[in-house]
């Protein structure tokens, strides 16, 4: 164990910061070493530090404030974040990323974990927006389209970020401390503490649910993630939404049935709209919400067993949904394409990558002896009301159908990627710093779900569970994610996906929308349909009134003195002076001939005096 | 009689008879103007802290002139308490400060050093003074110095906008003094002091014809003040005189004229009014609410579609001055810290952006959004600086910005004044257009050459001599030429002296270090918040 003074000295994210900006000054080797030893070092301190508030202080003249705070939650977190962010540094080492974008890389991730091991709301509110800011500027760096996509997804950042800020402002005026577990008790919590009830609660939902993708808030996740440098889509993929996923559960420890479906909600929603991607890292996006769904889903059922599996379901997510974006990104890096049906035939020619990604597609689908299939089983358990809680029937057919559909989506990326035909094109495999890290990222994906002897490892790290037994309403309960049940579970899903994706691969292929759903579940084909209508058509509305609102903006930035003059001339004369616009002297650009007359403003005075003292005497 | 107490007078004397040395020493010596200030005002500013440390340890200084004995309706005083050392601090810093950058930059002159002085002093007596009409009399020799300085720059423009101040601002200070008026009427007394302790709860505790006197010379006061603070749609002159004020000039007038105007509201509102009139007072929490947070939006809403980079921050202090009203009209002790930490805070960040503004036109010719395409490249520095700033500006922690709108924001809910978040938030967000727009434009867009206003050759000659058109272009030549020179290598980089970077880049990090001292400010501000809230 270390001495928790030296801890004191090794807060993570500022080690990570620092390495940031080592990276931008030191020798390219170099550098890019220091930023992955940073993070190794996390996982380090993760798992010696001892419990704790390790740092505390006066911050805004608040005095409780814990921005270095151990407990077995945020053990968890630090040690997915770092262990993933290291091998992502090594990826992002082997795929030509610059130093500029690495060490903003460095600086968003020191953000997130930040955030992940904040001992408190305002510490965390704070590295919140940090990391909203440094997300950006990620997806910034890469130019061209991501610019405009970035100005959206800073947009909805910052509209999450401020109402999860106000929710803090307004937990802090009930409670009266911003420190988790204090000031706010819940009966069934699973965890001490959460946002206060009412408003807060809502706010905290609200702006939460942005960054963790609600149907509906999520319209920045596909749109953003897919633009990017591909070995900064690792890293988009892996912090943001997990680190939110997580603050939810902090926020919410009683759960919320509502939440719940909305996870639900989110599972089918996400996997309908993969299967309808062309592009690879769009797909995958859509999946990023639909895997969040199973963690919604977990926290909003409220029980050990939903916590615990949604936590569960984090760590894997983190490991394998970057597994697959480190894969695709090798396929887009050697091909240069990005749409899957100008690809296939990819595994004579890339086979290192083909296993990489095959890795990542049974974790995700949760095939037995993946890790996937430990935490998403703790989740159907959990919507099942095994191990105590009530049963919620509806629940699990939503996040059983979200198990079809990722299902039916991999064999599709699988399929028209690395099967499909012969490849036209001679392509060489992964580099090796790529290899390195697919296969690390990927062989925890295997250890840690072997039957036996791996998952016991997992449930070990997972909070709220010693060992593999964990307290439960009915006493002391132990996992069995290798009973017979859940075995029969994993062997229906697969044989109705691979009969699905027979059945659906024609039609798909030529994209007429003929949704997946329709085979297995006709109610689900059309309340899909009609959502996923209406919330295109909203999204389209939306998208439409932002893009033309942003054009008419620069417009009016761009040509200020014809806009202005516009306006100013349906005024009349003794309100404005419009001076004549003259032509371009000196190359000087245009400058706004508005000017409100000294005559207008006194107007304007009296005016104001007037209902002022009329209001305040009368 | 203590030490501190001696230096209010001259606090206030020294630099307005000082004003006077630049223009008499001018009969004999061309350039004494700047030593001379430079001089006088980092002896304020070490005066300054002198009497800040004091009223730290004792809470309040005052000074009685006059003869006046304490207490009395009509006692003249100088008076520091945290709340005035504060300001006094801020004016004396920012102006030693930008010394750096009107030494190389300009705008030069004897003249030009008396006015500085002069505006210096005046703000000085605003912020100390302690009683109602010679507070009317320093905003007059505050708004005497402010003429003299936008009007220092050469051009039409210029006098315009100082033209358009002047008479403005007269009017504005002129409601004051009608309020000041009433208020004598009401109450028989003149000192803030003994308006707040004594007369004004009296009459509000009695009520009757002395208390709607009371009321119209708040309302007086009030729009008087908002006009000065340039409150929209009172704020005309503002965009006027921040834009065509020499580059020297502007982050003074930005930093300090309208802070110690919205200081002054502050003083009169929360000392002299008191928070019991304000908040028994039907409509006027309202009031000055709605002035505030309509400002943020109009203020923000416009400086979005600017296209010239000073007048885009000249109306974002426009919203940045309704949020502190606004914060004063949540009358709670919170709202009221973030607040004056909000006026600190904009202050420098304000001074900051200016002065950026002012070094980027030298050293790289531009002045529009456009123009600064490709800044980071080419002018890293000064770029990375302005980029700090803005993001301090937007509120993102670590940064004085983000402080005093955090204060603001939970002084805002405790009073459950959700209209002030919302506008918070909003102000956020339109903030965070037009920042991103130039931040977009310095660093994700490449620079484009400039084109020449006239085609080479056409305009000059100087590379062809050719008889048949020397005599047809030659009263052009030199205007050609120089206008050629300047777009092509994009202003001139050497023109920006070591003095105005070290100056950009402290006020740049001090934007960042102010982000961790609000629990400082609070807890310095702790003795007048807690005389106001008892």
């Amino acid at each position: 164990m270390i001495e928790a003074d030296l801890l004191t000295m090794a807060y993570p994210p500022l080690l990570i910061f620092a390495a940031a900006l080592l990276v931008l000054v030191l020798p390219r080797t170099l550098g890019f070493a220091l930023g992955a030893l940073s993070l190794a070092s996390v996982v380090a301190i993760s798992f010696l530090a001892p419990d704790g508030a390790l740092l505390s202080g006066t911050f805004l003249g608040f005095a409780d404030v814990q921005p270095f705070y151990i407990d077995e939650f945020t053990r968890m977190m630090g040690i997915a974040l770092g262990f993933l962010g290291t091998f992502a540094v090594i990826y992002a080492y082997s795929s030509e990323a610059t130093r500029q974008m690495t060490a903003i890389a460095l600086a968003y991730v020191a953000s997130a974990i930040g955030a992940a091991f904040a001992g408190d709301w305002l510490s965390l509110v704070f590295m919140w927006e940090i990391m909203a800011l440094t997300s950006t500027l990620l997806v910034w760096n890469y130019g061209g389209d991501a610019v405009r996509a970035g100005y959206r997804y800073a947009l909805a950042h910052g509209i999450g970020g401020s109402l999860v800020l106000f929710a803090v402002a307004a937990h802090y005026a009930q409670a009266r401390t911003f420190v988790f577990g204090e000031g706010v008790e819940y009966a069934d919590a699973v965890l001490a503490g959460g946002i206060a009830p009412g408003l807060p609660m809502l706010l905290a939902i609200l702006g939460i649910g942005v960054n963790v993708a609600f149907v509906g808030f999520h319209t920045w996740l596909p749109d953003t993630y897919p633009r990017p440098h591909f070995a900064a889509s690792v890293f988009l993929a892996a912090f943001t939404t997990k680190t939110s996923a997580y603050v939810l559960l902090r926020a919410v420890p009683e759960g919320n049935i509502y939440l719940a479906y909305m996870g639900g909600l989110m599972a089918v929603y996400g996997v309908v709209f993969a299967l309808l991607q062309h592009d690879m890292r769009a797909l995958l996006s859509y999946h990023i919400q639909a895997q969040l769904g199973y963690m919604v889903a977990g926290i909003g059922i409220g029980t050990t067993i939903g916590a615990a599996g949604a936590m569960g379901h984090l760590f894997n997510n983190v490991l394998y949904k970057s597994l697959l974006f480190m894969a695709v990104g090798v396929v887009i890096y050697r091909t240069k394409e990005n749409d899957l049906y100008k690809l296939g035939g990819l595994w004579r020619e890339m086979p290192l990558t083909a296993i990489a990604f095959f890795i990542g597609a049974l974790s995700i689908t949760a095939v037995p002896g993946f890790s996937g299939f430990i935490s998403k089983g703790m989740v159907l358990d959990a919507a099942q009301g095994y191990f105590g809680g009530p049963e919620h029937t509806a629940l699990f057919w939503l996040l059983f159908i979200g198990a079809i559909g990722t299902f039916l989506s991999f064999i599709k990326l699988g399929y028209y990627v690395f099967f499909h035909g012969e490849s036209d094109r001679e392509v060489r495999d992964s580099r090796p710093g790529q290899t390195t890290a697919m296969f690390t990222v990927g062989g925890a994906c295997v250890v840690l779900g072997l039957p036996a002897i791996g998952w016991p490892i997992f449930t070990d790290l997972l909070p709220l569970i010693d060992g593999t037994q964990f307290a439960g309403p009915e006493g002391v309960e132990e996992l069995t994610p290798y009973s017979v049940g859940h075995l029969e579970d994993a062997a229906i899903l697969i044989a109705v996906s691979a009969v699905g994706f027979k059945l659906i691969r024609k039609p798909l292929s030529k994209m007429d929308y003929s949704d997946p759903a329709l085979i297995v579940n006709p109610t689900g084909y059309h309340l899909g349909r009609t959502s996923m209508i209406a919330i295109t058509d909203l999204y389209a509305a939306v998208d439409d009134a932002v893009v033309s609102f942003v054009t008419s903006c620069y417009w009016i930035g761009n040509n200020p003195a014809l806009a202005v003059d516009e306006t100013a001339r349906r005024l009349p004369n003794w309100v404005v002076d419009v001076e004549d616009h003259r032509p371009a002297d000196g190359g000087r650009p245009s400058t706004i001939h508005l000017r409100a007359s000294i005559g207008l403003t006194v107007l304007l005075l009296t005016i104001i005096l007037t209902i002022v003292l009329w209001l305040l005497v009368s | 009689m203590s030490n501190a107490e001696l230096l209010l007078p001259l606090l206030v004397a020294v630099p307005i008879l000082m004003a006077a040395v630049p223009i008499a020493l001018g009969l004999w010596f061309d350039r004494t103007g700047w030593s001379v200030t430079a001089l006088t005002t980092v002896g304020l500013f070490a005066a300054t802290s002198y009497v800040a440390a004091t009223v730290y340890e004792t809470g309040r200084e005052v000074h009685v002139l006059g003869g006046w004995e304490e207490p009395q309706g009509i006692g003249i005083e100088l008076v520091a308490d945290p709340f005035s050392a504060l300001i006094v601090l801020l004016v004396t810093v920012t102006a030693a400060g930008l010394l750096a950058y009107t030494r190389t930059g300009g705008p030069r002159g004897n003249t030009f050093y008396a006015g500085y002085l002069l505006l210096v002093g005046g703000l000085i007596g605003l912020s100390l003074t302690g009683d109602v009409f010679n507070m009317f009399v320093f905003l007059e020799i505050v708004g005497l110095g402010t003429y003299a300085m936008i009007s220092s720059g050469d051009g039409p423009e210029s006098a315009v906008a100082a033209l358009k101040y002047l008479i403005l601002g007269t009017v504005g200070a002129s409601l004051y003094l009608i309020g000041v008026g009433f208020l004598f009427m009401a109450t028989g007394a003149l000192n803030i002091e003994v308006l707040g302790t004594e007369a004004i709860p009296a009459i509000v505790e009695e009520g009757g014809s002395d208390l709607t006197l009371l009321r119209a010379a708040f309302a007086f006061i009030f729009v008087g003040f908002a006009l000065k603070v340039a409150q929209w749609p009172l704020h005309t002159w503002q965009p006027d005189a921040y834009q065509h004020a020499p580059d020297g000039v502007t982050p003074l007038i930005a930093a300090l004229v309208s802070t110690v105007s919205a200081y002054a509201l502050g003083r009169v509102m929360f000392t002299a009014f008191g928070v019991e009139f304000l908040a028994t007072t039907p409509y006027l929490q309202e009031i000055v609410v709605t002035v505030g947070a309509v400002s943020v939006v109009a203020g923000s809403t416009l400086a979005v579609v600017q296209q010239d980079v000073k007048r885009m921050f000249a109306y974002s202090s426009v919203s940045q001055f309704g949020l502190v009203i606004a914060a004063y009209g949540a009358l709670t002790e919170t709202a009221l810290v973030g607040a004056i930490i909000h006026l600190i805070g904009h202050g420098v960040m304000k001074a900051g952006l200016f002065v950026a503004a002012g070094v980027i036109a030298i050293s790289y010719g531009a002045r529009t959004v456009d123009e600064y395409a490709g800044l980071a490249e080419n002018r890293p520095l000064a770029a990375g600086s302005t980029a700090i700033l803005l993001i301090a500006l937007i509120g993102i922690p670590p940064s004085a910005g983000f402080i005093g709108k955090w204060y603001i924001a939970v002084g805002a809910i405790q009073a459950e004044l959700w209209s002030i978040a919302a506008v918070i938030f909003l102000s956020t967000m339109l903030t965070l257009a037009y920042a991103a727009r130039l931040l977009e434009k310095m660093y994700f867009t490449p620079a484009t050459p400039v084109e020449s206003p006239h085609p080479p050759g056409v305009a000059t000659d100087g590379g062809e001599p050719n008889e048949g058109q020397e005599s047809s272009s030659e009263h052009r030549t030199d205007g050609g030429v120089l206008a050629n020179e300047s777009r092509f290598e994009r202003g001139s980089p050497d023109a920006v002296s070591l003095g105005m970077f070290i100056l950009l880049v402290g006020i740049a990090i001090s934007a960042v270090v102010l982000g961790f001292a609000g629990g400082l400010f609070f807890e310095w501000l702790e003795p007048f918040t807690s005389e106001v809230f008892n």
